[in-house]
């Protein structure tokens, strides 16, 4: 095999291993020589979300209808405009490496907002999904970059235009002298599919060349940061409404350069990450120190926690000393236990023979028992019974001790000869039901 | 038992024998009243009430036909049926007074008078012997044009009330003494 065909089958199984990891944009897929390419550079930051006004399109018509609505017709806003065939340098694929080695300060401006993209006109959105409709199979994590709606013509490529390059398209490539590292895919582009008058760089492209050495690289990183110094950086951050981006203020300074670790981390996590959802120092605007809370602050009651343990006037102030010895164990004696284990507690007291449990409460009507000692009450039934029904069930109850000096003193009501209480007065006599009863009274009247 | 007095076919005209039957009963003979009236008159007052007797007997065995069980009939019932009965002997209308505990019987629209007051009374005293085997004793309390009153009474009774109306005590006040003696 030739040397070259090695290096080429190396960087090949380089650019598959690099594959495999997960990315934030989309990939670009092998497309057909024909077809025409709408990139747009990559934009380093996470364009923030987009509400549509009424009459204009939103993301999700735009992303996932597979034709375009049909423009209405006196307006020219989205008429395509796809005649232009795509610049040379847009057809071949770019790797990972162009991207690791892309100048973190392009001379050109950024590349337009997200606003600034949707609001111009014309913009060919429309017109992609009549030469090819968007695939949800090319999209690896079902984020469509904006780079896709952008008239401007992609300067970069993923690896992943590489991997779908067959050996025999390896093969057929010209002899290369150079190095691995410096090996350009725009050189592959530019002698495969796009002739030399239209290799030239969109002046919107911000990428510049490639160094040779480090020693280049470096030199021209250092020329860079000079030429930002002296320049101000406009925001990245859109305004909330379109329109021309606020310059910084006088005392703030341009965001400082990224950090290459950094862009390989954006590449592997997600959009929606960790680092999306932080936003800079910049973004956050100007910070301003809070007050200390105002009110009291929290002390501890130290007197309260020292009258029930003991006084150890040794201890320090803020510190509890533990209680002693007798406390270990005991409770306080007026405590009630708890409802529901009360009939637990007599239950255990009846076991362990005790005789302490409290009898319920008697009321008047019930019968007294025996009681062992103290006040009982004592009933004292009385002795004349009246015709009256109530005073005869009646009693006295009165509340003595059981001492003899305590006696109670019996009252009994006196006796009342019998007599006529109550007087009738004869009333008419029933109606006989028979004859024969009227004749019977009636000769029986006058017969003493 | 029939509780309502029917008159119906009660007299039989046999106008070919010259008879006149009660239904259930024997031949009847129609004797003006003052042809009556003169017999009893003239007749002696046992006879005459033997004479009436004999009359309530006819109209309590008939009553008791009617009836079946009398002495399980209502006031009213008793005065319905008697009265019908009597009525058809042409004797008057029958009424019924109860006083207290006095049975009060009187007749109106009497065809014979005050003269054939002792007959009635007679003829009552033979029904309720007839009709519940009861002696009694037809007081006759007051009389005037068109009501004559008998109070049914024992021996007894009769002969009080008797001697306080002999004395000329009313009657209402001859039944309020009867009625208090009787309860003390």
């Amino acid at each position: 095999m030739n040397p070259e065909v090695d290096k080429l089958q190396e960087l090949l199984a380089r650019v598959q291993r690099n594959a495999a990891l997960p990315r934030t944009l989309v990939s670009a897929s092998l497309r057909q020589p024909s077809e025409p390419r709408h990139e747009a550079p990559p934009v380093a930051y996470a364009a923030p979300a987009y509400v549509a006004p009424v009459g204009e399109f939103t993301a999700e018509e735009m992303f996932f209808e597979s034709e375009p609505p049909p423009p209405p017709a006196p307006a020219p806003v989205y008429v395509p405009e796809f005649t232009r065939e795509a610049p040379a340098s847009a057809s071949l694929d770019s790797s990972v490496d162009d991207l690791l080695l892309e100048d973190p300060f392009p001379s050109a401006p950024p590349g337009p907002s997200y606003n600034d993209v949707l609001e111009e006109e014309p913009i060919p959105l429309v017109a992609v999904a009549p030469q090819r409709p968007l695939d949800h199979e090319d999209d690896v994590s079902g984020v469509v970059a904006i780079s896709e709606f952008a008239d401007e013509e992609p300067e970069e490529l993923l690896e992943d235009d590489i991997v779908e390059m067959t050996s025999a398209e390896a093969a057929a490539l010209p002899t290369a002298n150079n190095t691995l590292d410096e090996l350009s895919f725009d050189d592959l582009d530019d002698k495969h599919s796009a002739p030399p008058s239209e290799a030239e760089p969109p002046a919107s492209s911000s990428r510049s060349k490639i160094a040779g050495t480090m020693d280049e690289a470096l030199a021209r990183a250092a020329e860079q940061i000079q030429l930002e110094e002296g320049r101000e950086v406009p925001l990245k951050t859109p305004p909330p409404e379109s329109g021309p981006q606020a310059a910084l203020p006088a005392g703030l300074h341009a965001p400082l350069a990224p950090d290459i670790e950094e862009l390989l981390e954006a590449d592997i996590l997600p959009s929606g990450g960790v680092r999306a959802a932080v936003p800079t120092t910049e973004q956050l605007g100007q910070t301003i120190d809070l007050e200390e809370a105002r009110g009291p602050s929290l002390e501890l009651d130290h007197a309260l926690a020292s009258e029930g343990l003991h006084d150890d006037s040794s201890s320090e102030e803020l510190e509890v000393t533990l209680p002693g010895r007798e406390f270990g164990g005991g409770y306080q004696e007026d405590l009630m236990p708890p409802p529901e284990a009360r009939q637990e507690l007599d239950a255990h007291r009846q076991r362990l023979g005790e005789d302490s449990v409290p009898p319920p409460p008697e009321s008047l009507a019930q019968y007294p028992d025996a009681q062992p000692s103290g006040f009982a009450p004592v009933i004292v039934p009385a002795s004349v019974t009246t015709d009256s029904y109530s005073e005869s069930v009646s009693t006295v109850t009165v509340d003595a001790p059981s001492k003899a000096e305590f006696a109670p003193e019996l009252l009994a009501r006196p006796d009342v000869s019998p007599s006529p209480v109550a007087k009738f007065i004869r009333v008419e006599a029933p109606r006989p039901k028979t004859f024969m009863e009227l004749l019977d009274s009636s000769l029986a009247l006058g017969s003493d | 038992m029939s509780l309502n007095f029917d008159p119906s076919y009660a007299l039989e005209f046999d106008f070919g024998r010259g008879q006149i039957r009660m239904a259930n009963a024997g031949e009847r003979v129609i004797v003006p009243c003052d042809a009556l009236l003169a017999l009893c008159q003239g007749a002696s007052e046992d006879a005459v009430r033997d004479f009436g007797r004999r009359l309530g007997t006819e109209a309590g065995r008939a009553m008791n036909d009617r009836l079946g069980e009398a002495w399980q009939a209502s006031l009213e019932t008793v005065l319905e049926h008697l009265g019908g009965e009597l009525a058809l002997m042409g004797l008057g209308s029958l009424s019924l007074e109860r006083w207290g505990q006095a049975l009060v019987l009187s007749f109106s629209h009497a065809p014979l008078g005050g003269a054939g007051d002792l007959l009635l009374g007679s003829v009552l005293e033979g029904a309720m012997q007839r009709s519940f085997g009861r002696d009694t004793v037809a007081i006759k309390l007051m009389r005037d044009d068109q009501k004559v009153r008998f109070l049914m009474a024992g021996r007894a009774g009769a002969h009080k009330a008797g001697n306080w109306l002999a004395e000329g005590v009313p009657w209402a006040e001859v039944l309020s003494r009867l009625a208090t003696r009787g309860v003390s």
